[in-house]
């Protein structure tokens, strides 16, 4: 009897759809909070949101974020604020993509995406530097740094909605 | 300079004080009176006259309302919206003598006629709405009184213009 | 002795002294911390912040007779106050009550917190301050979880203000504490920040030019309590969790201001560990928790590209880049053939380690040739036996006590004796300088002295009689050497040790002799051995093998000319300069950040600093090439560490028994605690892990007997007609390669000049700005004319090491002539 119900079972599934996909071929899209690679986002007008504060850095478990700081000027501006990240690496083979640099992040300027096709050959490659990780400017937009005009950027972080 | 032009009014100044540095704010009015205003020099010069550091003494010009650190208009209209005042009409009357004048808060008409800023309490809360023009308390105003006084002003400023034109014009 | 008077906080009965500050005294006797943000150990309260709010209160006593009112169960009663009182400004006094806990209090601080944050800018991620934010921490501890503010209201100020090129101050930050503006006047002196506007646009401004014009405005971000002033070389340079605080000592001047070193990993630099900042170190005996610009921003040379490298040797006359044992081969190859013709010169920053390295080397080749450098200091004996006594604090000194200054320009010398002997007059010591010139500590001074070129020993010799000097119940006497020849500085030195013998305060506890030398570490080269005088003698008949350690001996013409007539130099040197052109083998050598060491100041205190970067090309501390240049001489090889110098040091030299590593490296109690592991007081000021020093006892403590030695004052030097008499002077902020290599502070670094008096001015036909051309001892330098009523007729003031070129460095007669303008000016 339960020979019949182990051949039903394997007949039943040959006439449906298979739960394999063809990888390198076919991808499944990844779940909505997915926590890929991560990327630093830019503001709409193409400026970075990344302010060089070294929060994720500090927030990291594994140790994997290098972050230097410097400042912006009218005739090279990266950010909006007074600072912002000179040196951005992120070391691949330490990152265990907790996410918590997401978090820690005051600016929103650091997001896991949703690649994840992160391959190296050599320990070096796995640092990704800022280069890397810095989303392209908005289509049509200047990147940065950029010459603005003196008096636009007054302040240190861009204003942001009331936390309150 | 002011150590040459009024040697002896400044000699009379620090008669005054057992200390030189308590002559400051006399010679502040003093330097104000000069150069219409506090000016960087003028520190500079106060300062070597009493020997501290000109830092400090742009800092009293600073503290104190009745110093100008920057050119201001011939008449200077200090109007009270502290609260007492406030709650007597006193922001609602600042508003409507900015828009009268056509300036915002803290300018100075075109030709350089009125400077209109805003203070805290001048100590008159029981006659506001109230201002100061150089000085001068004007109290229970309201627009009617106020654009009688803007006319005669103007008025006048312009007597001292023709006066100052032909060459004698009064001792302010 | 204070009297003890017993108070109860929170309950608790402690014995304090009376009269003590009451936050003070709460964290020093109970160990309850009373927030403050404005209050400062160092400075004069003034209650501005209220973040210090207590609850007083007084036991009752009954009027008639004076019995203490009881309660029913026996306890005192205790009348509170009705409202809350300021912490800071309360001194303590017997039957004095405080509670810290209540909900009142605590709901006081959330209040003041929330006023205080209602205007700042709470851009906490980009502060330089944030991590070590008393702000920050007080509102974590004390302050309200959510503000009733609205924080779109929030008031904005200027970000970005540029207090003179050093220091940058953010408006909106500032909780207008005053703590800067209390420190420049009342440290300081140099009163050039003040408060401009009231209410809530009050701000700090200066208008002193250049801005911020005073050579200790770093301190103020230490004590800044939020992030409104940041330095120049700092700013965003890293988070305050990321930096490893290492030990040291400042390579600058004779005080020997404890510090740390502030370490980060730095890309640009190819990754390695660099110095980000330099903080104080707390040492009340020392420096406190002050140090100089110089030490604060001097510290870029030890990463400088011009750095020494490689070893180089001279191959056809030309010195060529070589494999350091071809180079130790060289020089060892010269030593053997010389025999015992051998000196050794070593510079101001050569550690204790180094001298006696050569003093092993000198010994083994036979030679006792030990020179120090510079040329021109007397002999340390003097201070030797009736040197400042151990454990003396200048800031102890006040009404009563005297000290005398002669002939140093303390503000450019030493600068943290100068805040020292500043604060002593203002609490009421009596302050004598006496120079030659007009110098800026003249200010404080309850009397000045002016005598004339070769006065100087006349005037202390004759001091002893002054009724100041011989009533204080302490003396400190400080002695430099400007406008001195080598010879009348050792006399100086001695006939201030005849006034300290013959007024009796010799070997007291705060009372003695402090040579104001050139180094860091002159006095321990002293200690081992070294003399300036013997440098003299080798300058007068050059040694087979000149060994220079740390020293531009080229910079004055005797020196040039003895490197010359040398047969072969071997110079250990930080960078490339005029001695290592005219050497025969350079090797490099570390600075203070990379390796071990120690330095004596010229209190005679031995401090330890700590390896902090790594190595800079093939650079090896002094000692330890010395060493290997030992080995090839048929010396054991080099001890395998600096502490087994140090111990080897410490058991051959009697000054120095007991003074290990591990021993130097306890720290002494620091009260009150402003280090930044307590953290209390607000503040960057590491606390005094590493070691507070160790000082050797002068001679007069003691108890041996002294006796006076007549002095005689030598010949002063007379400038012929048309001649004036050219007296170099030593000034903080100077073109040496150790400091230059700060491209922050080239802003403050004078252009080269000499200053003229407007009678010789007048006279030579020079005038204010134009180039004049000094000539004397066959050097000649090029520099600017400033005509300064201060100087003294006759003589023209040098500044040293601003223009290049070989000069003398004692006064000498030379020639001061206007140079025709080649350029038209346009």
């Amino acid at each position: 009897m339960n020979v019949i119900r182990g051949f039903a079972t394997t007949l039943k599934y040959l006439f449906q759809q298979p739960a394999t996909i063809q990888y390198p071929d076919e991808e499944r899209p990844p779940r909505e909070r997915y926590k890929g690679r991560h990327a630093l986002k830019r503001y709409d007008n193409g400026l970075e949101k990344c302010i060089g504060c070294s929060l994720c850095a500090a927030a990291c478990p594994a140790d994997a974020i290098w972050v230097e700081a410097a400042e912006n000027t009218d005739e090279e501006r990266y950010s909006p604020g007074e600072r912002y990240a000179k040196t951005y690496e992120i070391n691949m083979l330490r990152c265990i993509f907790c996410g918590y640099c997401e978090d820690a992040c005051p600016t929103e300027a650091i997001v896991l995406e949703h690649e994840h096709r992160l391959s190296f050959t050599n320990r070096r490659d796995a640092i990704y530097t800022k280069a890397e990780l810095l989303d392209p400017p908005p289509a049509g937009l200047e990147g940065t740094p950029r010459q603005t005009e003196p008096g636009v950027y007054t302040r240190s972080i861009p204003e942001m909605k009331n936390p309150a | 300079m002011l150590k040459d032009k009024y040697a002896d009014r400044i000699e009379k100044i620090f008669a005054k004080y057992a200390d030189k540095r308590s002559a400051v704010m006399s010679l502040l009015y003093l330097a104000q009176e000069e150069y219409g205003y506090v000016t960087e020099d003028a520190c500079a010069e106060i300062a070597a006259l009493i020997g501290t550091d000109p830092t400090q003494v742009r800092s009293i010009a600073g503290f104190y309302t009745m110093f100008r650190e920057e050119p201001k208009g011939r008449y200077w209209l200090q109007v009270c919206t502290d609260l007492p005042c406030a709650l007597r009409g006193a922001d609602k009357f600042y508003e409507e003598l900015l828009q009268e004048l056509g300036i915002e808060d803290g300018g100075t008409t075109p030709d350089g006629m009125f400077t209109v800023e805003h203070v805290m309490c001048l100590a008159a809360c029981d006659r506001a709405p109230m201002l100061q023009c150089n000085f001068h308390y004007h109290e229970h105003l309201d627009m009617d009184t106020m654009r009688a006084l803007i006319a005669q002003w103007r008025a006048e400023a312009g007597v001292l213009a023709e006066a100052a034109a032909v060459g004698d014009a009064p001792a302010e | 002795m204070t009297t003890t008077v017993t108070i109860h906080i929170d309950g608790v009965p402690y014995a304090v002294p009376d009269g003590m500050n009451l936050v003070d005294a709460a964290r020093i006797y109970a160990g309850v911390e009373i927030p403050i943000f404005c209050y400062h150990p160092k400075m004069k309260p003034v209650g501005m912040c209220r973040m210090c709010l207590v609850d007083l209160g007084f036991e009752v006593r009954d009027r008639a007779t004076g019995e203490l009112a009881l309660n029913p169960d026996g306890t005192p009663q205790v009348r509170w106050g009705r409202k809350l009182e300021t912490g800071c400004t309360t001194t303590v006094r017997a039957g004095m009550y405080v509670r810290t806990r209540t909900e009142q209090v605590q709901e006081a601080r959330r209040d003041v917190l929330e006023f205080l944050l209602s205007s700042h800018p709470l851009d906490c991620p980009v502060c330089d301050k944030g991590g070590e934010c008393p702000l920050q921490n007080l509102t974590m501890r004390h302050g309200p979880g959510t503000s009733r503010m609205a924080y779109d209201d929030k008031l904005h100020l200027d970000k970005h203000v540029p207090l003179g090129d050093l220091i940058y101050l953010d408006r909106e930050r500032c909780i207008q504490c005053a703590r800067c503006v209390r420190f420049q006047d009342e440290v300081v002196g140099d009163d050039v920040l003040a408060f401009h506007e009231r209410g809530r646009r009050l701000q700090i401004i200066t208008t002193s030019t250049p801005g911020f014009d005073t050579y200790f405005s770093g301190n103020t971000t230490d004590i800044c309590p939020v992030g409104a002033l940041t330095t120049a070389d700092f700013r965003f340079g890293a988070r305050p969790w990321e930096l490893t605080n290492v030990p040291s000592i400042s390579p600058h001047g004779p005080v020997g201001e404890n510090i740390a070193l502030s370490m980060r990993l730095d890309r640009d630099s190819g990754g390695v560990q660099v110095i980000k900042r330099v903080i104080p170190r707390q040492n009340e005996d020392v420096n406190e928790i002050w140090i100089s610009d110089k030490t604060r921003f001097g510290h870029h040379f030890t990463l400088s590209p011009d750095r020494l490298r490689e070893a180089l040797a001279r191959k056809r006359g030309e010195l060529t880049p070589v494999a350091l044992d071809d180079a130790l081969k060289a020089a060892a190859k010269a030593l053997k053939e010389a025999g015992n013709s051998v000196g050794f010169i070593g510079g101001p920053m050569t550690s204790n380690e180094d001298f006696f390295a050569l003093r092993e080397l000198a010994a083994h080749v036979g030679s006792r040739k030990l020179g120090l450098w510079p040329a021109t200091l007397g002999d340390a004996a003097p201070a030797a036996e009736v040197g400042i006594a151990s454990g003396s604090r200048l800031t102890e000194l006040g009404k009563g006590d005297a000290v005398l200054v002669v002939a140093s320009d303390l503000e450019e010398e030493a600068p943290i004796w100068f805040l020292q002997a500043k604060q002593a007059a203002d609490r009421g010591a009596a302050l004598i300088v006496a120079n030659l010139r007009e110098t800026k500590l003249d200010r404080y001074a309850s009397r000045t002295v002016r005598y004339g070129l070769g006065g100087a020993v006349g005037f202390l010799d004759g001091a002893a009689s002054d009724e100041t000097l011989a009533q204080a119940a302490n003396l400190v006497v400080f002695v430099g050497n400007e406008g001195l020849g080598a010879d009348e500085h050792g006399v100086l030195l001695r006939a201030a040790a005849n006034l300290l013998i013959t007024t009796g305060h010799a070997g007291r506890r705060n009372n003695g002799l402090i040579p104001v030398w050139p180094g860091a570490n002159t006095q321990g080269g002293f200690d081992l051995g070294f003399e300036s005088a013997a440098t003299r003698a080798m300058l007068q008949s050059a040694p087979d093998v000149l060994i220079v350690v740390g020293a531009d001996v080229a910079e004055t013409p005797a020196g040039a000319a003895a490197l010359d007539a040398a047969k072969f130099v071997i110079a250990l040197s930080l960078f490339p300069d005029a001695t290592t052109a005219k050497a025969d083998v350079v090797l490099p050598i570390q600075s203070f950040a990379e390796r071990d060491g120690t330095f004596t100041n010229a209190m005679r205190r031995v401090q330890r600093f700590y390896t902090a970067q790594g190595p800079v090309g093939e650079s090896l501390p002094a000692w330890q090439v010395i060493g290997l240049l030992g080995q090839r001489l048929g010396m054991d090889r080099p001890r395998r560490s600096a502490a087994l110098v140090m111990k080897a040091l410490a058991e051959s030299v009697k000054l120095y028994a007991g003074m290990s590593y591990p021993a130097l490296a306890e720290a002494a109690v620091q009260t009150p605690p402003i280090g930044i592991s307590p953290g209390f007081y607000g503040g960057t000021a590491a606390a005094p892990t590493g070691g507070t020093g160790l000082q050797w006892p002068s001679k007069a403590e003691s108890r041996a007997k002294l006796s006076v030695t007549p002095v005689e004052a030598p010949q002063a030097v007379h400038a012929g007609a048309g001649e004036l008499v050219i007296v170099p002077l030593r000034r903080l902020y100077d073109r040496a390669p150790e400091f230059f290599a700060s491209a922050v502070m080239h802003g403050r670094i004078p252009q080269p000049f000499v200053a003229l008096h407007p009678s010789d001015a007048a006279r030579l036909g020079a005038v204010d700005g134009g180039r004049v051309k000094l000539s004397a001892g066959g050097a000649s330098l090029d520099v600017t004319a400033v005509v300064d009523a201060t100087a003294p007729e006759g003589l023209a003031l040098l500044p040293q090491r601003l223009a290049p070129g070989a000069f003398p460095q004692e006064p000498v007669a030379g020639r001061v002539e206007p140079v025709a303008e080649a350029v038209a000016a346009d």
